[in-house]
Protein backbone atom coordinates (compact mmCIF):
# COMPACT_ATOMS: atom_id res chain seq x y z
CA UNK A 1 0.00 0.00 0.00
CA UNK A 2 1.63 3.16 -1.01
CA UNK A 3 0.45 6.79 -0.27
CA UNK A 4 0.41 9.16 -3.65
CA UNK A 5 0.10 13.27 -3.54
CA UNK A 6 -1.97 13.90 -6.35
CA UNK A 7 -2.19 17.35 -8.16
CA UNK A 8 -4.47 18.11 -10.09
CA UNK A 9 -5.25 18.61 -13.68
CA UNK A 10 -3.83 15.12 -13.70
CA UNK A 11 -1.96 13.34 -16.58
CA UNK A 12 -2.04 9.02 -17.22
CA UNK A 13 1.17 9.14 -15.73
CA UNK A 14 0.11 10.39 -12.42
CA UNK A 15 -2.50 7.53 -11.83
CA UNK A 16 -0.79 5.08 -14.03
CA UNK A 17 1.07 3.05 -11.04
CA UNK A 18 -1.50 3.59 -8.83
CA UNK A 19 -3.03 0.13 -7.12
CA UNK A 20 -6.29 -0.23 -5.85
CA UNK A 21 -5.77 -0.20 -1.56
CA UNK A 22 -3.58 2.72 -2.16
CA UNK A 23 -3.68 5.84 -0.46
CA UNK A 24 -4.44 9.66 -1.99
CA UNK A 25 -4.17 12.79 -1.03
CA UNK A 26 -5.78 15.62 -3.69
CA UNK A 27 -4.65 19.38 -4.56
CA UNK A 28 -5.38 21.87 -7.37
CA UNK A 29 -8.61 22.48 -9.26
CA UNK A 30 -11.51 19.90 -8.96
CA UNK A 31 -15.62 20.63 -9.50
CA UNK A 32 -18.49 18.32 -8.03
CA UNK A 33 -21.47 16.87 -9.94
CA UNK A 34 -24.84 14.71 -8.52
CA UNK A 35 -27.91 13.30 -10.01
CA UNK A 36 -29.30 16.40 -11.44
CA UNK A 37 -26.57 17.59 -12.83
CA UNK A 38 -25.78 14.50 -14.94
CA UNK A 39 -29.16 14.41 -16.28
CA UNK A 40 -29.13 17.67 -17.22
CA UNK A 41 -26.20 17.24 -19.39
CA UNK A 42 -26.42 13.78 -20.30
CA UNK A 43 -30.04 13.20 -20.80
CA UNK A 44 -30.72 16.71 -21.74
CA UNK A 45 -28.81 17.61 -24.53
CA UNK A 46 -26.96 20.75 -22.19
CA UNK A 47 -22.88 21.50 -22.34
CA UNK A 48 -21.14 21.26 -18.91
CA UNK A 49 -20.24 25.53 -19.04
CA UNK A 50 -16.65 25.35 -18.21
CA UNK A 51 -14.10 23.24 -19.69
CA UNK A 52 -12.63 20.09 -17.39
CA UNK A 53 -9.11 20.50 -19.44
CA UNK A 54 -7.73 22.00 -16.04
CA UNK A 55 -10.13 20.67 -14.02
CA UNK A 56 -10.08 16.68 -14.67
CA UNK A 57 -11.20 15.69 -11.58
CA UNK A 58 -14.03 15.21 -10.21
CA UNK A 59 -15.84 14.75 -6.97
CA UNK A 60 -18.96 13.01 -6.28
CA UNK A 61 -20.50 15.58 -3.49
CA UNK A 62 -23.39 18.12 -1.91
CA UNK A 63 -21.42 20.39 -0.06
CA UNK A 64 -23.24 22.87 2.34
CA UNK A 65 -22.33 26.30 1.73
CA UNK A 66 -23.92 29.49 2.78
CA UNK A 67 -23.45 33.03 1.61
CA UNK A 68 -22.07 35.15 4.50
CA UNK A 69 -21.02 38.66 3.73
CA UNK A 70 -21.39 38.05 0.52
CA UNK A 71 -18.87 34.85 0.20
CA UNK A 72 -19.34 31.33 -0.71
CA UNK A 73 -18.98 30.00 3.07
CA UNK A 74 -18.06 25.62 3.21
CA UNK A 75 -20.38 24.40 6.28
CA UNK A 76 -20.04 20.73 5.58
CA UNK A 77 -18.23 18.46 2.96
CA UNK A 78 -18.56 14.46 2.86
CA UNK A 79 -18.75 12.64 -0.76
CA UNK A 80 -21.96 10.91 -1.49
CA UNK A 81 -22.77 7.24 -2.87
CA UNK A 82 -20.82 7.02 -6.75
CA UNK A 83 -23.09 4.27 -7.42
CA UNK A 84 -26.08 6.33 -7.89
CA UNK A 85 -24.31 7.71 -11.10
CA UNK A 86 -23.11 4.07 -12.89
CA UNK A 87 -25.98 5.07 -15.29
CA UNK A 88 -23.60 8.26 -16.24
CA UNK A 89 -20.24 6.43 -15.39
CA UNK A 90 -18.65 5.84 -19.13
CA UNK A 91 -20.24 9.05 -20.52
CA UNK A 92 -18.41 11.56 -17.58
CA UNK A 93 -15.00 9.48 -17.58
CA UNK A 94 -15.22 9.77 -21.42
CA UNK A 95 -16.71 13.37 -22.35
CA UNK A 96 -15.28 15.20 -19.45
CA UNK A 97 -11.77 13.10 -19.89
CA UNK A 98 -11.69 12.68 -16.18
CA UNK A 99 -8.49 11.05 -14.71
CA UNK A 100 -9.96 11.15 -11.08
CA UNK A 101 -13.27 10.36 -9.47
CA UNK A 102 -13.87 10.60 -5.83
CA UNK A 103 -17.16 9.25 -4.20
CA UNK A 104 -18.52 7.44 -1.33
CA UNK A 105 -18.64 3.46 -2.43
CA UNK A 106 -17.72 2.76 -6.03
CA UNK A 107 -18.83 2.55 -8.95
CA UNK A 108 -19.65 -0.54 -11.73
CA UNK A 109 -18.50 -2.56 -13.99
CA UNK A 110 -19.52 -0.54 -17.10
CA UNK A 111 -17.51 2.74 -15.58
CA UNK A 112 -14.69 0.56 -14.16
CA UNK A 113 -14.21 -0.60 -17.95
CA UNK A 114 -14.32 3.06 -19.16
CA UNK A 115 -11.53 4.09 -16.49
CA UNK A 116 -9.31 1.10 -17.83
CA UNK A 117 -9.76 2.24 -21.41
CA UNK A 118 -9.13 5.78 -21.05
CA UNK A 119 -7.19 5.92 -17.92
CA UNK A 120 -8.57 7.09 -14.66
CA UNK A 121 -9.08 6.01 -11.27
CA UNK A 122 -11.73 6.06 -8.60
CA UNK A 123 -11.60 6.82 -4.83
CA UNK A 124 -13.53 6.13 -1.89
CA UNK A 125 -13.59 7.65 1.89
CA UNK A 126 -12.64 5.62 5.02
CA UNK A 127 -14.52 7.42 7.54
CA UNK A 128 -17.20 10.52 7.68
CA UNK A 129 -15.03 13.39 8.47
CA UNK A 130 -15.61 16.38 7.21
CA UNK A 131 -14.57 18.89 9.71
CA UNK A 132 -10.82 17.46 8.83
CA UNK A 133 -11.27 18.45 5.12
CA UNK A 134 -13.20 21.61 5.07
CA UNK A 135 -9.97 23.71 5.64
CA UNK A 136 -7.89 22.03 2.87
CA UNK A 137 -11.27 23.02 0.60
CA UNK A 138 -11.64 26.52 -1.26
CA UNK A 139 -14.66 27.36 -3.26
CA UNK A 140 -13.61 29.31 -6.49
CA UNK A 141 -17.08 28.81 -8.36
CA UNK A 142 -20.53 27.77 -8.37
CA UNK A 143 -22.62 26.63 -12.02
CA UNK A 144 -26.09 26.38 -12.61
CA UNK A 145 -26.95 27.47 -9.10
CA UNK A 146 -30.36 29.20 -10.05
CA UNK A 147 -31.61 26.19 -11.87
CA UNK A 148 -29.95 22.80 -10.07
CA UNK A 149 -29.93 24.56 -6.50
CA UNK A 150 -27.09 24.49 -4.14
CA UNK A 151 -26.29 20.87 -3.09
CA UNK A 152 -26.90 19.66 -6.84
CA UNK A 153 -24.66 22.76 -8.79
CA UNK A 154 -21.59 22.70 -10.20
CA UNK A 155 -19.27 23.88 -7.23
CA UNK A 156 -15.41 24.78 -8.71
CA UNK A 157 -13.21 23.56 -5.38
CA UNK A 158 -9.52 24.23 -5.12
CA UNK A 159 -7.82 21.35 -2.92
CA UNK A 160 -5.22 21.47 -0.76
CA UNK A 161 -4.20 18.26 0.23
CA UNK A 162 -7.03 16.93 0.75
CA UNK A 163 -7.46 13.22 1.48
CA UNK A 164 -6.72 10.38 2.60
CA UNK A 165 -8.98 8.33 0.44
CA UNK A 166 -8.26 4.64 -0.80
CA UNK A 167 -7.84 3.96 -4.67
CA UNK A 168 -11.44 1.43 -4.78
CA UNK A 169 -11.01 1.36 -8.97
CA UNK A 170 -7.81 2.02 -10.24
CA UNK A 171 -6.54 2.31 -14.26
CA UNK A 172 -6.12 -1.52 -14.78
CA UNK A 173 -10.32 -1.81 -13.66
CA UNK A 174 -9.80 -3.50 -10.42
CA UNK A 175 -12.05 -2.86 -7.82
CA UNK A 176 -11.06 -3.03 -4.37
CA UNK A 177 -14.71 -4.24 -3.23
CA UNK A 178 -14.94 -7.07 -5.28
CA UNK A 179 -12.24 -8.82 -3.03
CA UNK A 180 -14.04 -7.80 0.08
CA UNK A 181 -17.45 -9.65 -0.94
CA UNK A 182 -15.63 -12.62 -1.55
CA UNK A 183 -14.58 -12.89 2.33
CA UNK A 184 -17.92 -11.73 3.36
CA UNK A 185 -19.39 -14.20 1.09
CA UNK A 186 -17.22 -16.49 2.92
CA UNK A 187 -17.93 -15.63 6.38
CA UNK A 188 -21.23 -15.72 5.79
CA UNK A 189 -21.38 -19.58 5.36
CA UNK A 190 -20.04 -19.84 9.09
CA UNK A 191 -22.49 -17.25 10.23
CA UNK A 192 -25.60 -18.83 8.45
CA UNK A 193 -24.17 -22.08 10.60
CA UNK A 194 -24.05 -20.30 13.94
CA UNK A 195 -27.30 -19.09 13.53
CA UNK A 196 -29.32 -22.62 12.02
CA UNK A 197 -29.70 -21.62 9.00
CA UNK A 198 -29.34 -23.93 6.47
CA UNK A 199 -26.63 -23.46 3.41
CA UNK A 200 -29.48 -24.33 0.70
CA UNK A 201 -32.19 -22.49 2.64
CA UNK A 202 -35.37 -21.24 0.40
CA UNK A 203 -37.93 -19.51 1.24
CA UNK A 204 -41.78 -20.37 0.93
CA UNK A 205 -42.92 -18.28 -2.22
CA UNK A 206 -45.55 -16.42 -1.00
CA UNK A 207 -45.80 -14.67 -4.35
CA UNK B 1 -50.78 25.33 28.75
CA UNK B 2 -47.25 25.20 27.03
CA UNK B 3 -46.99 28.27 25.21
CA UNK B 4 -46.04 28.61 21.37
CA UNK B 5 -42.92 30.49 21.62
CA UNK B 6 -41.35 27.78 24.12
CA UNK B 7 -42.07 24.72 21.74
CA UNK B 8 -40.91 26.81 19.21
CA UNK B 9 -37.84 27.47 20.67
CA UNK B 10 -37.43 24.01 21.95
CA UNK B 11 -38.36 22.10 18.44
CA UNK B 12 -35.30 24.49 17.08
CA UNK B 13 -32.69 23.52 19.79
CA UNK B 14 -33.65 19.89 18.98
CA UNK B 15 -32.91 20.35 15.45
CA UNK B 16 -29.74 22.12 16.24
CA UNK B 17 -28.64 19.36 18.66
CA UNK B 18 -29.56 16.30 16.63
CA UNK B 19 -27.66 17.60 13.72
CA UNK B 20 -24.13 18.47 15.51
CA UNK B 21 -24.39 16.31 18.60
CA UNK B 22 -24.40 13.07 18.49
CA UNK B 23 -25.78 11.31 22.13
CA UNK B 24 -23.65 9.55 24.46
CA UNK B 25 -24.59 6.18 23.66
CA UNK B 26 -23.62 6.36 20.02
CA UNK B 27 -19.85 8.05 21.30
CA UNK B 28 -19.84 5.24 23.93
CA UNK B 29 -20.45 2.74 20.90
CA UNK B 30 -17.46 4.24 19.25
CA UNK B 31 -15.12 4.52 22.18
CA UNK B 32 -15.32 1.07 22.62
CA UNK B 33 -15.10 0.03 19.36
CA UNK B 34 -12.00 2.18 18.70
CA UNK B 35 -10.72 0.11 21.17
CA UNK B 36 -11.59 -3.11 19.84
CA UNK B 37 -10.76 -2.70 16.21
CA UNK B 38 -7.54 -4.33 14.80
CA UNK B 39 -7.94 -3.06 11.45
CA UNK B 40 -5.45 -0.21 11.16
CA UNK B 41 -7.66 1.54 8.44
CA UNK B 42 -10.65 0.55 10.05
CA UNK B 43 -9.53 1.78 13.61
CA UNK B 44 -8.42 5.08 12.27
CA UNK B 45 -11.87 5.79 9.86
CA UNK B 46 -13.61 5.71 13.27
CA UNK B 47 -11.11 7.24 15.09
CA UNK B 48 -11.01 10.48 12.35
CA UNK B 49 -15.36 10.03 11.72
CA UNK B 50 -15.67 10.83 16.34
CA UNK B 51 -13.02 13.09 15.90
CA UNK B 52 -15.06 15.04 13.42
CA UNK B 53 -18.32 14.64 15.32
CA UNK B 54 -16.34 16.29 17.97
CA UNK B 55 -15.35 19.31 15.96
CA UNK B 56 -19.01 19.93 15.19
CA UNK B 57 -20.04 21.20 18.36
CA UNK B 58 -17.47 23.17 18.70
CA UNK B 59 -18.10 24.93 15.21
CA UNK B 60 -21.37 24.61 15.49
CA UNK B 61 -21.96 22.51 11.77
CA UNK B 62 -23.85 19.56 11.04
CA UNK B 63 -21.79 16.45 12.24
CA UNK B 64 -22.67 14.66 8.42
CA UNK B 65 -23.65 17.02 5.36
CA UNK B 66 -26.02 14.16 4.44
CA UNK B 67 -28.63 15.49 7.45
CA UNK B 68 -31.30 13.53 5.60
CA UNK B 69 -35.03 13.35 5.76
CA UNK B 70 -36.25 15.70 8.86
CA UNK B 71 -38.28 13.42 10.80
CA UNK B 72 -40.44 14.53 14.69
CA UNK B 73 -41.20 12.08 17.05
CA UNK B 74 -43.69 13.45 19.49
CA UNK B 75 -44.43 11.45 23.10
CA UNK B 76 -47.27 13.72 24.14
CA UNK B 77 -48.92 13.68 27.27
CA UNK B 78 -52.82 12.87 27.23
CA UNK B 79 -53.39 15.99 28.67
CA UNK B 80 -50.73 18.04 26.84
CA UNK B 81 -52.49 21.21 26.30
CA UNK B 82 -50.66 23.17 23.78
CA UNK B 83 -51.12 26.75 22.38
CA UNK B 84 -52.03 26.67 18.75
CA UNK B 85 -53.24 23.17 19.14
CA UNK B 86 -51.15 19.86 17.47
CA UNK B 87 -51.24 22.08 13.53
CA UNK B 88 -49.28 25.00 15.81
CA UNK B 89 -46.98 22.15 16.81
CA UNK B 90 -46.31 21.19 13.31
CA UNK B 91 -46.08 24.75 11.65
CA UNK B 92 -43.46 25.61 14.48
CA UNK B 93 -41.39 22.47 13.64
CA UNK B 94 -41.61 23.38 9.95
CA UNK B 95 -40.51 27.50 10.43
CA UNK B 96 -37.66 25.45 12.86
CA UNK B 97 -36.29 23.32 9.87
CA UNK B 98 -36.92 26.53 7.69
CA UNK B 99 -34.34 28.62 10.05
CA UNK B 100 -32.16 25.42 10.74
CA UNK B 101 -31.78 25.19 6.95
CA UNK B 102 -31.30 29.00 6.45
CA UNK B 103 -28.24 28.39 9.12
CA UNK B 104 -26.49 25.61 7.71
CA UNK B 105 -27.67 23.19 10.29
CA UNK B 106 -29.44 21.38 8.21
CA UNK B 107 -28.79 20.99 4.12
CA UNK B 108 -31.43 21.87 1.60
CA UNK B 109 -31.60 18.19 0.53
CA UNK B 110 -35.45 17.57 0.35
CA UNK B 111 -36.72 17.85 -3.77
CA UNK B 112 -39.83 17.02 -5.68
CA UNK B 113 -39.42 13.15 -6.21
CA UNK B 114 -39.77 13.35 -10.15
CA UNK B 115 -38.64 16.88 -11.38
CA UNK B 116 -36.11 17.59 -8.68
CA UNK B 117 -37.25 21.03 -8.06
CA UNK B 118 -35.66 22.14 -5.19
CA UNK B 119 -37.80 24.35 -2.14
CA UNK B 120 -34.33 25.42 -1.00
CA UNK B 121 -35.54 24.79 2.86
CA UNK B 122 -36.71 20.98 3.39
CA UNK B 123 -40.23 21.90 3.71
CA UNK B 124 -42.70 20.15 0.72
CA UNK B 125 -45.38 17.64 0.35
CA UNK B 126 -45.32 15.54 3.82
CA UNK B 127 -41.99 16.31 4.61
CA UNK B 128 -40.81 17.11 7.15
CA UNK B 129 -42.11 14.06 8.40
CA UNK B 130 -44.30 13.83 11.74
CA UNK B 131 -44.97 10.78 14.43
CA UNK B 132 -47.33 10.93 17.09
CA UNK B 133 -47.66 8.57 20.22
CA UNK B 134 -49.82 9.24 23.41
CA UNK B 135 -48.80 8.44 26.94
CA UNK B 136 -50.34 9.01 30.78
CA UNK B 137 -49.42 12.90 31.60
CA UNK B 138 -49.20 16.39 30.44
CA UNK B 139 -45.85 16.57 29.02
CA UNK B 140 -44.58 16.43 25.48
CA UNK B 141 -41.34 15.12 24.47
CA UNK B 142 -40.18 15.72 20.81
CA UNK B 143 -37.31 14.44 19.09
CA UNK B 144 -35.88 15.44 16.14
CA UNK B 145 -33.92 12.64 14.02
CA UNK B 146 -31.62 13.46 10.74
CA UNK B 147 -32.44 9.90 8.49
CA UNK B 148 -29.15 10.32 6.26
CA UNK B 149 -29.62 9.24 2.33
CA UNK B 150 -27.14 6.28 2.63
CA UNK B 151 -28.35 4.48 5.25
CA UNK B 152 -31.94 4.62 4.07
CA UNK B 153 -31.31 4.69 0.56
CA UNK B 154 -28.70 1.80 -0.29
CA UNK B 155 -30.45 -1.49 0.78
CA UNK B 156 -30.75 -0.19 4.97
CA UNK B 157 -34.35 -0.29 3.83
CA UNK B 158 -36.00 -3.39 3.13
CA UNK B 159 -39.33 -5.65 3.60
CA UNK B 160 -40.48 -9.21 2.96
CA UNK B 161 -43.27 -10.85 3.49
CA UNK B 162 -42.07 -14.47 4.77
CA UNK B 163 -44.39 -17.38 5.71
CA UNK B 164 -45.05 -18.06 8.94
CA UNK B 165 -43.43 -22.06 7.68
CA UNK B 166 -40.32 -19.81 7.57
CA UNK B 167 -40.24 -18.98 11.11
CA UNK B 168 -36.89 -17.66 12.79
CA UNK B 169 -34.81 -18.73 10.13
CA UNK B 170 -36.14 -17.02 7.67
CA UNK B 171 -36.45 -13.98 8.87
CA UNK B 172 -32.72 -14.18 10.33
CA UNK B 173 -31.02 -15.01 7.04
CA UNK B 174 -33.35 -12.40 5.49
CA UNK B 175 -32.00 -10.18 7.92
CA UNK B 176 -28.29 -10.84 7.61
CA UNK B 177 -28.84 -10.95 3.67
CA UNK B 178 -30.29 -7.12 3.89
CA UNK B 179 -27.40 -6.07 5.65
CA UNK B 180 -24.71 -7.59 3.61
CA UNK B 181 -26.16 -6.02 0.68
CA UNK B 182 -26.35 -2.60 2.07
CA UNK B 183 -23.19 -2.27 2.98
CA UNK B 184 -21.12 -2.88 0.15
CA UNK B 185 -18.42 -0.88 -0.24
CA UNK B 186 -19.47 1.04 2.82
CA UNK B 187 -22.79 2.42 0.93
CA UNK B 188 -25.04 3.00 4.56
CA UNK B 189 -21.97 4.12 5.90
CA UNK B 190 -21.33 1.29 8.65
CA UNK B 191 -20.87 0.10 11.15
CA UNK B 192 -24.51 1.11 11.42
CA UNK B 193 -27.16 1.10 13.87
CA UNK B 194 -29.71 -1.96 12.57
CA UNK B 195 -33.65 -1.68 13.18
CA UNK B 196 -35.72 -4.63 12.29
CA UNK B 197 -39.79 -4.80 12.59
CA UNK B 198 -41.27 -7.73 12.76
CA UNK B 199 -45.08 -8.18 12.42
CA UNK B 200 -47.93 -5.86 11.76
CA UNK B 201 -48.29 -4.58 8.09
CA UNK B 202 -45.98 -3.92 5.69
CA UNK B 203 -46.36 -0.36 7.03
CA UNK B 204 -46.25 -1.37 10.87
CA UNK B 205 -42.99 -3.19 10.10
CA UNK B 206 -40.85 -0.64 8.27
CA UNK B 207 -41.82 2.14 11.28
CA UNK B 208 -40.66 -0.32 14.07
CA UNK B 209 -37.46 -1.15 11.92
CA UNK B 210 -37.03 2.98 11.50
CA UNK B 211 -37.74 3.59 15.14
CA UNK B 212 -35.95 0.71 16.23
CA UNK B 213 -32.76 1.70 14.31
CA UNK B 214 -33.27 5.72 15.33
CA UNK B 215 -34.77 5.35 18.48
CA UNK B 216 -33.50 3.16 20.40
CA UNK B 217 -30.24 4.14 22.49
CA UNK B 218 -26.92 1.85 21.05
CA UNK B 219 -26.63 -1.03 24.14
CA UNK B 220 -30.50 -1.39 25.07
CA UNK B 221 -32.27 -4.67 25.30
CA UNK B 222 -35.77 -5.49 23.63
CA UNK B 223 -37.00 -6.66 27.63
CA UNK B 224 -38.68 -9.98 25.93
CA UNK B 225 -36.01 -12.22 26.28
CA UNK B 226 -36.90 -14.49 23.13
CA UNK B 227 -36.54 -11.36 21.15
CA UNK B 228 -33.35 -10.07 22.28
CA UNK B 229 -31.80 -13.54 21.72
CA UNK B 230 -32.42 -12.89 18.17
CA UNK B 231 -30.81 -9.10 18.72
CA UNK B 232 -27.80 -10.87 20.48
CA UNK B 233 -27.80 -13.67 17.68
CA UNK B 234 -27.73 -11.71 14.80
CA UNK B 235 -25.32 -8.99 16.41
CA UNK B 236 -22.90 -11.25 17.01
CA UNK B 237 -22.97 -12.97 13.68
CA UNK B 238 -22.86 -9.27 11.58
CA UNK B 239 -19.86 -8.67 13.49
CA UNK B 240 -17.83 -11.85 12.04
CA UNK B 241 -18.42 -11.17 8.51
CA UNK B 242 -15.21 -8.62 8.31
CA UNK B 243 -17.31 -5.43 6.73
CA UNK B 244 -15.96 -2.47 8.85
CA UNK B 245 -15.92 0.69 9.16
CA UNK B 246 -17.26 2.02 5.44
CA UNK B 247 -17.23 -1.42 4.18
CA UNK B 248 -13.39 -1.43 3.90
CA UNK B 249 -12.84 -4.38 5.89
CA UNK B 250 -12.75 -4.91 9.17
CA UNK B 251 -13.76 -6.26 13.01
CA UNK B 252 -16.65 -4.28 13.82
CA UNK B 253 -19.34 -4.52 11.23
CA UNK B 254 -22.03 -3.17 13.48
CA UNK B 255 -23.28 -0.78 16.24
CA UNK B 256 -26.58 -2.40 17.93
CA UNK B 257 -29.26 -4.78 16.45
CA UNK B 258 -32.29 -3.99 17.70
CA UNK B 259 -35.55 -5.30 17.12
CA UNK B 260 -39.39 -4.42 17.49
CA UNK B 261 -42.12 -6.58 16.80
CA UNK B 262 -46.29 -6.36 16.60
CA UNK B 263 -49.15 -9.08 16.18
CA UNK B 264 -49.93 -10.10 13.13
CA UNK B 265 -51.76 -12.07 10.58
CA UNK B 266 -49.69 -14.90 10.15
CA UNK B 267 -50.33 -15.01 6.50
CA UNK B 268 -47.24 -13.83 6.04
CA UNK B 269 -44.99 -12.34 8.37
CA UNK B 270 -43.72 -8.81 7.01
CA UNK B 271 -40.08 -8.27 8.25
CA UNK B 272 -38.57 -4.92 7.54
CA UNK B 273 -35.01 -3.43 8.39
CA UNK B 274 -33.69 -0.23 8.41
CA UNK B 275 -30.40 1.00 9.03
CA UNK B 276 -29.09 4.28 10.82
CA UNK B 277 -26.17 5.95 9.69
CA UNK B 278 -22.62 5.14 12.01
CA UNK B 279 -22.80 9.03 13.02
CA UNK B 280 -26.18 8.17 14.18
CA UNK B 281 -27.95 11.65 14.77
CA UNK B 282 -31.45 11.75 17.05
CA UNK B 283 -31.97 14.64 20.13
CA UNK B 284 -34.75 14.47 22.64
CA UNK B 285 -36.08 17.09 24.65
CA UNK B 286 -38.62 17.19 26.92
CA UNK B 287 -41.17 20.10 27.62
CA UNK B 288 -43.39 19.63 31.21
CA UNK B 289 -46.75 21.85 31.33
CA UNK B 290 -45.31 24.45 33.25
CA UNK B 291 -43.15 25.27 30.54
CA UNK B 292 -40.10 23.94 32.09
CA UNK B 293 -37.82 22.25 29.60
CA UNK B 294 -35.57 19.15 30.42
CA UNK B 295 -32.85 17.86 27.62
CA UNK B 296 -33.21 14.28 27.40
CA UNK B 297 -30.22 11.57 26.29
CA UNK B 298 -32.96 8.92 24.98
CA UNK B 299 -36.33 9.46 22.83
CA UNK B 300 -37.14 6.26 25.74
CA UNK B 301 -39.52 5.85 22.65
CA UNK B 302 -40.98 2.54 23.26
CA UNK B 303 -40.97 2.84 27.18
CA UNK B 304 -43.91 0.41 27.66
CA UNK B 305 -43.51 -0.48 24.12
Amino acid sequence: MSIYYLNSPLKNEDIENINIGDSVYISGPVFTCRSRLHKYIFDEGNKLPFSTKNRNSLIHVGPIVIKENGKWKLVSFMPTSSIRFEKWGEKSVKEWNLKLIVGKTTMGKKTADAMKKFKCIHVSPQSVSPNLWIDTITIEDVYLFNELGTIEAAWQMKLDKLGPFVVDIDSKGNNLFDALDKKIEENKIEAYKKMGIPQDFEYTKLY
Amino acid sequence: MIQREVYRKVIFDTIKRGSTVISKDVKRIFEESIKKETSVAAKEGLQKTLQSIEMSVEKNNPACPDTGWPIFYFKVGNNCNLEGGFMGLEEAARESVREATRLGLLRATMKHPLTGHDPGDNIGVNIPDFTYKFVPGEDIEITFVAKGGGSECFGGTRHRMIAFADGTIGIKKFITDCYIASTRAGAVCPPSILGVGIGGTANVAANLAKEAACLRAVGSKHPDPMIHKIEAEIYESLNNLGIGTMGSGGDVSVFAVNIEYAYTHIAGIAVATSTNCMVARRATNKIKNSGEIELLESPNWFEGR
